[in-house]
């Protein structure tokens, strides 16, 4: 009996906890609501949810993080097939390909229309007219009106506002509207201005009037002659520096993704069906960025650092390098992860000409509960004002081509960076790039394409030949990877 | 079945929890045919036992068997999660027979995953072994000082997780500015790559086992020694045996059962190594050579990474489970072999 | 035994010299020393990280003394996630595991070895078999089910499939066996008693210490869960430690001082409590390892 009674107990108990977590938040007259956001990394930024909080008091925003990788993998993958899922979900441009291909798993932003709520809180008041206090008053004390956002707007509406190519990258196979472009990843040369005088390729006096990013850019139009650039580094570094590892750029690896960017076309061709039809193994650029990232490999210009890894963050205080191909967002990064080298870094422009690397779009999963509260964040949080807020304070580079003429995005200059006027490098950049169709599994080829290079600059062994892997025989093993990836 | 055979060797039973002389006719006989493996009471009324495994063999069918099975028949299609009709449904899902096989004993990265995991486990289990038992013979000495506080000691890397020593173990190894790479320049070793190198990166990996596990083993092979009767040291350091003598002839045989159950214990564990390699490799795949691919990431990669094959991964996890079953097999005759070598 | 000189002499000489133990020799304690100090290294490392800041331990060589910024990691720490909710949360799952664990286990460990009934061998059988499975295998139908039940994102989902485990009741089978003498349990049986009133008034009293050690590490192991909870908990409301831990990685980087903070809050509750259970911890540990 006493047992009995005990497992009863305990089930009781446990289906009473279970209860007690899953009873939703209670509706009441002001009928607040909660949106649920799977994001990762800063997507999205804690001061402007504080501004959002204040034109929209009744909604609470509940955010989890997770690694890129299984939030927009396993963790959207499960959530559409069970039929479930948050509101909000941020999708990195890596798997844009993946989730434009299954457009049954999102709402078509087409079909939104943004509410009236709070419509003129930027004059003060509410919809009906009561006042409403929307002043926000950021980290350094100065205080700005919260931007309000117009009723009626659908992804249609506010599509001329954004770069082109960029947009495309949310939109699903059946011309849905899948996701809005958050941030744009243009990509620049970063440079350390110390080590670069050290070898002689500028003059502490062009690095004082600010000429050095130029000097530098006119040397290195194309990679080949980065690669040139680069090995006259080299030649200055003393033997005890290349002993220690020293390098001119961080990872050579990072020179594939790069130059494939700048071409019109990936691993598909947008053959006018949803697919695209696969061309990995004909695209000539693909082989182009690769032999141009084993040439520099060849050029032995590089680090053996890994991105992201901790010796990077170490590597980047000691000026174990002296470039990085940086897109935007890597800026924030250098100033977090490396404080003590301001004023040392400056940008220059990437060889070729323009190029991106990562960015991410905000979609509204098919299963939402709170549809029309996403879509009235969504349209707000990515609308030119905010964007522009979060580039002046992270300088994560906005997505809406709309404000690249803006004085704030045009003079911006970056004390970080030597004063580089980093908003006009930047939008010159990014302006350049033509939209390529993104595939489904992208994200596999590169992965593949990526190892490849890896087995060959890592000096590993082949282990059918007894010999480091040649370019010849590692290109053919990525193939053959890609091919079991696509059957 | 390995461990139930470990339990009924002879010398277990010999230290055994029951009491030694008997007169219960209930008592279990030697003879493992004869008392057909039930160590029980017969006297009482058997049918309880329904009842009592009820619970269990319910719950373990619903979120234990049934998702297995199900994985099983996933086995069999090309299972798009997001094509079909959603759910558990097979609707709109491609039967493909035993093509997901077929292709996965063609698949280079089977080989090498499997190649992979028993390397980590050799690298894992045997230099962990020496240290184990080392630490055993220092912690059994009656002269010890402090004998709780180094055995408790011993036992703390068992109870963290996996994924908050990583991020410490990913740093200590870094290759250019990690500790270890510093300590091993002072002796003037070059920086090892302890992310790409296959081997660096196999022993990486294992120390991380070895730092989780070495203690907790050791803790079994203090209890096993402290069971070998003195009588036996008594007349080894009668005959004029020295320390290392009584160590290699007395303690080191009384070790064999230890040494086969963690050897055991050990091979099951080692076949589901995850967490550590993915971690070290960051990716799913294991690197550019799959160098730190494992089986059970292998199973992940197929499934969770890039292609989403949901139906490829059931057959890796399928694959993974004849592949322990083919290894118990191999440990359970070994081990029955020792034991009846024992009894002659 | 291999060495036949070693057994025992069969007439024992009547004399009573104990073996000759030596002291533990300074080796010993290096030793010892050497192993505590690598066991207890990558606390002390996240204790170093987190207090002197990321660009502190750069260097070469690093860091080895606390600093003075470990309160204001924690306090951000607490700015990106509620840690309590997290440490309730893993609490209330951890606790409710092991309690039903050690319960279902003891339950159907004592009918597999003290019970005779037809389907026993074959149900044993088919626990240890299943005991071998990767657990990954079944990760996405599992996730079906449970969403079906319509758990995602409560405890629940946390609970309910790991209230019971092959592995528990196998070592609980285990224990019984080797604990429970069947003498014992005949003469209760002569007196009257029934199978519940045995398991409940014998069987659970002398299995206790190995049952508080089974519920000590079904304990550690849901704290320590990560794969699992990340995949079915989606709102800071019902996260676990670990999936807390999570919130702290920021996009393409980790704050290393952050990061190792908040792996220190995640661990600093389990050395804790080792402080006040590791001797138990110890000696289940090695019984366990007597009865193989």
């Amino acid at each position: 009996m006493k047992i009995k009674k005990f497992a009863a107990g305990l089930a009781i108990a446990g289906l009473a906890l279970g209860v007690g977590v899953s009873v939703p938040a209670t509706a009441t007259a002001a009928t607040p609501v909660t949106i649920t956001i799977w994001t990762f990394g800063d997507v999205i930024e804690p001061n402007l949810i504080k501004q959002y909080k204040l034109i929209h008091p009744e909604v609470t925003l509940s955010i989890k993080k997770s690694d890129l990788d299984p939030l927009n993998g396993t963790n959207m993958i499960t959530a559409c097939t069970s039929k479930q899922g948050p509101d909000i979900a941020a999708v990195e441009v890596s798997y844009a390909g993946y989730w434009r291909s299954y457009p049954k798993c999102f709402t078509d932003l087409r079909t939104m229309k943004t509410s009236d709520a709070n419509v003129n809180a930027d004059k003060g008041t509410d919809k009906n007219g009561n006042p409403v206090d929307v002043t926000y008053i950021d980290s350094t004390g100065k205080k700005l009106t919260v931007g309000t956002v117009a009723a009626n707007l659908s992804a249609t509406s506010i599509k001329p506002n954004y770069l082109p190519w960029r947009w495309e990258q949310g939109v699903g196979y059946d011309d849905s509207v899948i996701g809005i472009p958050t941030d744009v990843g243009g990509l620049e040369v970063a440079f350390r201005t110390d080590l670069m005088v050290k070898a002689g390729l500028v003059t502490a006096a062009q690095v004082k009037n600010g000429t050095a990013r130029d000097v530098l850019s006119k040397k290195w139009p194309t990679w080949s002659k980065f690669i040139e650039v680069g090995k006259q580094y080299m030649a200055k570094l003393s033997a005890a520096d290349k002993k220690a590892g020293k390098g001119f750029i961080d990872n050579v690896g990072t020179i594939y993704a790069a130059v494939l960017n700048q071409g019109t076309e990936k691993y598909y061709r947008n053959n006018g069906t949803d697919q695209g039809q696969l061309i990995y193994k004909t695209n000539k650029n693909i082989k182009t960025a690769w032999d141009t990232t084993l040439n520099a490999h060849k050029a032995a210009i590089g680090t053996r650092i890994g991105q992201f890894s901790s010796d990077w963050n170490i590597g980047m205080n000691k000026g174990t390098f002296a470039t990085m191909l940086a897109p935007a967002w890597m800026m924030d990064y250098i100033k977090q992860q490396a404080p003590d080298t301001k004023g040392k870094w400056d940008i220059a422009s990437l060889p070729g000409g323009g190029g991106n690397q990562g960015g991410t779009q905000l979609t509204i999963p098919s299963y939402a509960k709170n549809k029309q509260a996403a879509w009235d964040f969504i349209a707000w949080y990515l609308a030119p004002e905010q964007q522009l807020q979060v580039f002046r304070t992270y300088g994560l580079f906005p997505s809406t081509k709309s404000i690249y003429g803006d004085s704030s995005v045009k003079d911006f200059k970056d004390p970080f960076f030597n004063n580089a006027p980093v908003g006009k490098i930047y939008s010159t950049g990014i302006t350049k790039l033509k939209p390529i169709f993104e595939g489904k599994l992208q994200r596999g080829i590169d992965q593949a394409f990526g190892a490849g290079l890896g087995r060959v600059v890592s000096g590993k062994k082949n282990e059918k030949t007894k010999k480091p892997w040649t370019s010849a025989e590692s290109w053919a093993q990525s193939i053959a990877d890609i091919d079991k990836l696509t059957r | 079945m390995s461990s139930t055979a470990v339990n009924d060797s002879p010398l277990i039973d010999k230290k055994g929890g029951r009491p030694k002389t008997s007169p219960s006719p209930w008592k279990p006989k030697k003879n493992k045919k004869e008392r057909e493996d039930f160590p029980g009471l017969r006297s009482l009324n058997g049918k309880w036992g329904y009842l009592f495994v009820a619970p269990f063999i319910v719950m373990f069918i619903i979120f234990g068997m049934f998702p297995v099975l199900y994985s099983t028949v996933i086995a069999f299609y090309e299972f798009d999660p997001l094509a079909g009709a959603g759910g558990l449904s097979l609707e709109g899902q491609t039967f493909v027979g035993f093509e997901n096989f077929i292709y996965l004993l063609q698949d280079d990265r089977l080989y090498t995953a499997i190649g992979n995991t028993f390397d980590i486990w050799f690298w894992s289990t045997f230099p962990q072994m020496v240290i184990s038992i080392g630490l055993a013979a220092v912690l059994r000495n009656r002269f010890l000082k402090a004998k709780t506080f180094w055995r408790t000691i011993l036992l703390v890397p068992n109870i963290t997780s996996v994924l908050a020593v990583a991020i410490v173990f990913g740093q200590l190894f870094g290759r250019e500015f990690g500790i270890i790479n510093w300590v091993l320049g002072l002796f003037g070793v070059d920086n090892i790559d302890f992310v790409e190198d296959p081997l660096a990166s196999h022993i990486a990996i294992a120390t991380m086992i070895t730092w989780r596990w070495a203690g907790y083993n050791a803790l079994i092979f203090l209890a096993s020694m402290l069971a070998i009767p003195d009588e036996l040291y008594e007349s080894a350091s009668l005959d004029g045996a020295s320390a290392w003598q009584q160590f290699r002839y007395v303690t080191l045989p009384g070790l064999r059962n230890t040494i086969t159950f963690t050897l055991i214990v050990g091979t099951i564990g080692g076949l589901q190594v995850f967490a550590e390699p993915l971690t070290l490799a960051g990716t799913t795949d294991g690197g550019s050579t799959h160098q730190l691919l494992t089986l059970t990431m292998f199973l992940y990669d197929s499934a969770f990474g890039a292609s989403s094959k949901w139906g490829y991964g059931a057959a890796v996890g399928i694959i993974i489970t004849i592949i322990v079953l083919i290894v118990s097999l191999v440990n359970f005759l070994v081990t029955r072999k020792l034991a009846s070598g024992e009894a002659k | 035994m291999t060495t036949l000189e070693a057994k025992p002499p069969v007439i024992k000489l009547p004399r009573r010299r104990r073996p000759k133990w030596q002291k533990v020799g300074l080796g010993g304690y290096i030793a010892l020393t050497v192993m505590a100090l690598l066991s207890m290294f990558p606390f002390y490392w996240m204790l170093i990280v987190a207090s002197n800041g990321t660009e502190e331990v750069s260097k070469i060589p690093p860091t080895m003394i606390p600093g003075p910024r470990f309160f204001t990691v924690i306090e951000n720490v607490y700015k990106v996630v509620d840690f309590n909710v997290a440490l309730m949360n893993t609490v209330i799952v951890g606790f409710t595991v092991a309690v039903a664990q050690v319960l279902f286990s003891a339950l159907s460990g004592f009918a597999f070895a003290k019970l005779n009934f037809k389907a026993r061998r074959g149900l044993i059988l088919f626990v240890i078999g299943t005991m071998m499975l990767p657990s990954q295998l079944g990760i996405i139908p599992l996730y079906m089910l449970v969403s079906g039940f319509g758990w995602i994102d409560t405890l629940n989902a946390l609970i309910v499939p790991a209230l019971v485990t092959a592995f528990g009741v196998f070592w609980m089978r285990q224990v019984i066996d080797a604990q429970v003498p069947n003498e014992m349990l005949e003469a209760a049986s002569i007196d009257g008693a029934g199978v519940l009133r045995i398991y409940w008034s014998i069987v659970l009293p002398i299995i206790s210490q190995s049952s508080f050690v089974l519920g000590l590490f079904s304990f550690l192991a849901t704290w320590n869960d990560f794969l699992w909870p990340n995949l079915v908990l989606q709102s800071p409301g019902s996260f676990t430690v670990q999936v807390a831990v999570q919130q702290l990685k920021a996009s393409y980087f980790i704050d290393y001082a952050l990061n190792l903070g908040g792996a220190f809050m995640a661990t600093a509750p389990l050395l804790l409590l080792f402080v006040f259970v590791g001797r138990r911890l110890v000696s289940g540990v090695m019984d366990g390892a007597v009865k193989g």
